[in-house]
């Protein structure tokens, strides 16, 4: 299995989740916001000298370095032709940095990476490619890897039809907490490119897609389950079609991460899913879903065809696992889902 | 008691009385105490899962828990409020401040509930 491991960004962050590499394949970062940004917060912005130092560091271990520039809306900026020539020269110092492989979400940036670099190209989650036909538009613009959009994780007959379609290399991101089929995906990734991306700096007053995120879960927490993670007890489930997983998570600490890897890694964790999930972090306070309790699920997502108003299963399963964290005193209580109105 | 516990104790008891008379599970993500530059002091209460219909119909109840909970921190409650993502239904916080003679003066003049886009106003307590 190839595993490959969020990163921060810093050099300290590396150090520690490198001490014992044996189960990471390959770790990924930013780059710097000033070129292409990404779609996702960022805890850091190395510079290219700190790339090409940690991208050594990463090859004494074993590791290969990979760095994510999956802005998911530039603005028109690229194509521009300053734009284009600030952002190849970037691409050309990554390239001489050393690192093994470059994420993108911008078609444009897949077919030029393509053509002019040995670098491996990879389609990002954030290029949504979630059926056969667009895997295949993306192979042809010169993808080496596709990271599949989660949204079709727990839909077997699409990833067996990406597979039988592609030949290059796949990927699939295991521990993502996004909403299943969330209204607000895209224009919550386009927000945070802008955001960790270069131009101007945007003065916003609130995150609106993420309150909406959590509020949505709060007040219908099946959506929690619903969510398209993956099990580390069921990635056999899925090796006939890739043997590549990543795991979600640049923002949190090392100590989280490796928790992740000891648990994808050795398939099992005896615990709270929520602790592995990378997007709701502010609710793992909240919820505790016992993921010992979540075993066999995976059979009926199997033969699940996405009609939640005929079925119920998630429902079911939701009102049968999940608790909530509840404070009396100093003490942090679990209580079941569902509380009587009081008054 | 270090005003660290009672600030937790302060979050949990509010979290809990939101939770029972909401039936869901409405979470208190961060409560601080702070004092500004231009005078204004007080309490700030982060909110996920709280909408503006929850505030709506259970305004009166929500105005007592918050009112009990800013005089528990020895704050006096002349002014309750929630903020909101304006245009939309999610509440972001619940507040409870001092004001100083500024800000009071930018809230005194109006009258209705939301002088802001905001702001939905739960008490405010007019000087003489």
């Amino acid at each position: 299995m190839k595993l490959y491991v969020p990163h921060a960004g810093h050099m300290e962050g590396l150090q520690d989740l490198l001490a014992c590499p044996e189960d990471i394949y390959a770790v990924y970062m930013a780059g710097a916001p000033d070129y292409v940004g990404t779609g996702r917060t960022n805890l850091s912005a190395p510079g290219l000298e700190e790339i090409r130092e940690q991208t050594e560091y990463a090859h004494e271990k074993g590791v290969k370095m990979e760095v994510v520039l999956n802005s998911s809306c530039m603005g028109g900026q690229h194509l521009t032709p300053q734009g284009f020539n600030k952002i190849n020269w970037y691409f050309d110092q990554l390239n001489k940095s050393g690192i093994d492989s470059i994420t993108v979400a911008e078609p444009y940036f897949v077919e030029m990476l393509s053509r002019e670099y040995d670098m491996e190209v990879v389609v990002s989650v954030l290029s949504f490619v979630d059926s056969p036909q667009k895997a295949v538009f993306y192979e042809e613009l010169g993808a080496d890897t596709i990271v599949i959009d989660p949204a079709v994780n727990r839909d077997f007959q699409k990833l067996e039809a990406i597979k039988e379609s592609v030949s290059c290399g796949l990927k699939l991101l295991v521990n993502e907490g996004c909403l299943y089929q969330c209204p607000f995906r895209y224009a919550h990734f386009n927000f945070f490119s802008h955001a960790n991306g270069p131009g101007p700096k945007l003065n916003v007053l609130d995150d609106y897609y993420y309150y909406k995120c959590l509020s949505l879960r709060i007040n219908d927490p099946q959506q929690l389950i619903k969510s398209p993670w993956i099990r580390p007890e069921d990635l056999k489930e899925y090796e006939h079609i890739t043997d590549t997983f990543k795991i979600g998570g640049r923002t949190h600490f090392p100590n989280w991460i490796l928790n992740n890897v000891r648990a994808y890694a050795g398939r099992h964790y005896d615990g709270n899913l929520m602790d592995l999930l990378d997007c709701p972090k502010d609710i793992r306070d909240l919820f505790y879903i016992p993921n010992k309790e979540l075993e066999g699920a995976i059979s009926q997502w199997k033969r699940c065809d996405k009609v939640c108003i005929r079925c119920g299963y998630c429902k079911r399963l939701t009102e049968r696992v999940v608790q909530i964290y509840s404070s009396e005193g100093e003490q942090q209580l679990l209580q079941p889902l569902n509380t009587e109105r009081s008054i | 008691m270090r005003i660290t516990d009672r600030l937790s104790k302060n979050r949990g008891q509010l979290e809990n009385k939101l939770r029972n008379i909401l039936a869901k599970p409405v979470f208190l993500i961060e409560e601080d105490i702070f004092a500004l530059p231009c005078g204004c002091c007080g309490i700030t209460i982060n909110t996920r899962g709280l909408q503006a219909d929850d505030l709506e119909i259970f305004e009166e109840h929500i105005r007592e828990y918050l009112k009990a909970a800013s005089l528990d921190l020895e704050v006096e409650p002349s002014f309750l409020f929630a903020r909101l993502v304006p245009g939309t239904a999610e509440i972001a916080s619940l507040n409870s401040r001092l004001l100083c003679s500024r800000c009071y003066m930018d809230f005194a003049r109006g009258s209705g509930k939301k002088p802001r886009p905001d702001i939905y106003i739960l008490n405010f307590d007019r000087r003489e």
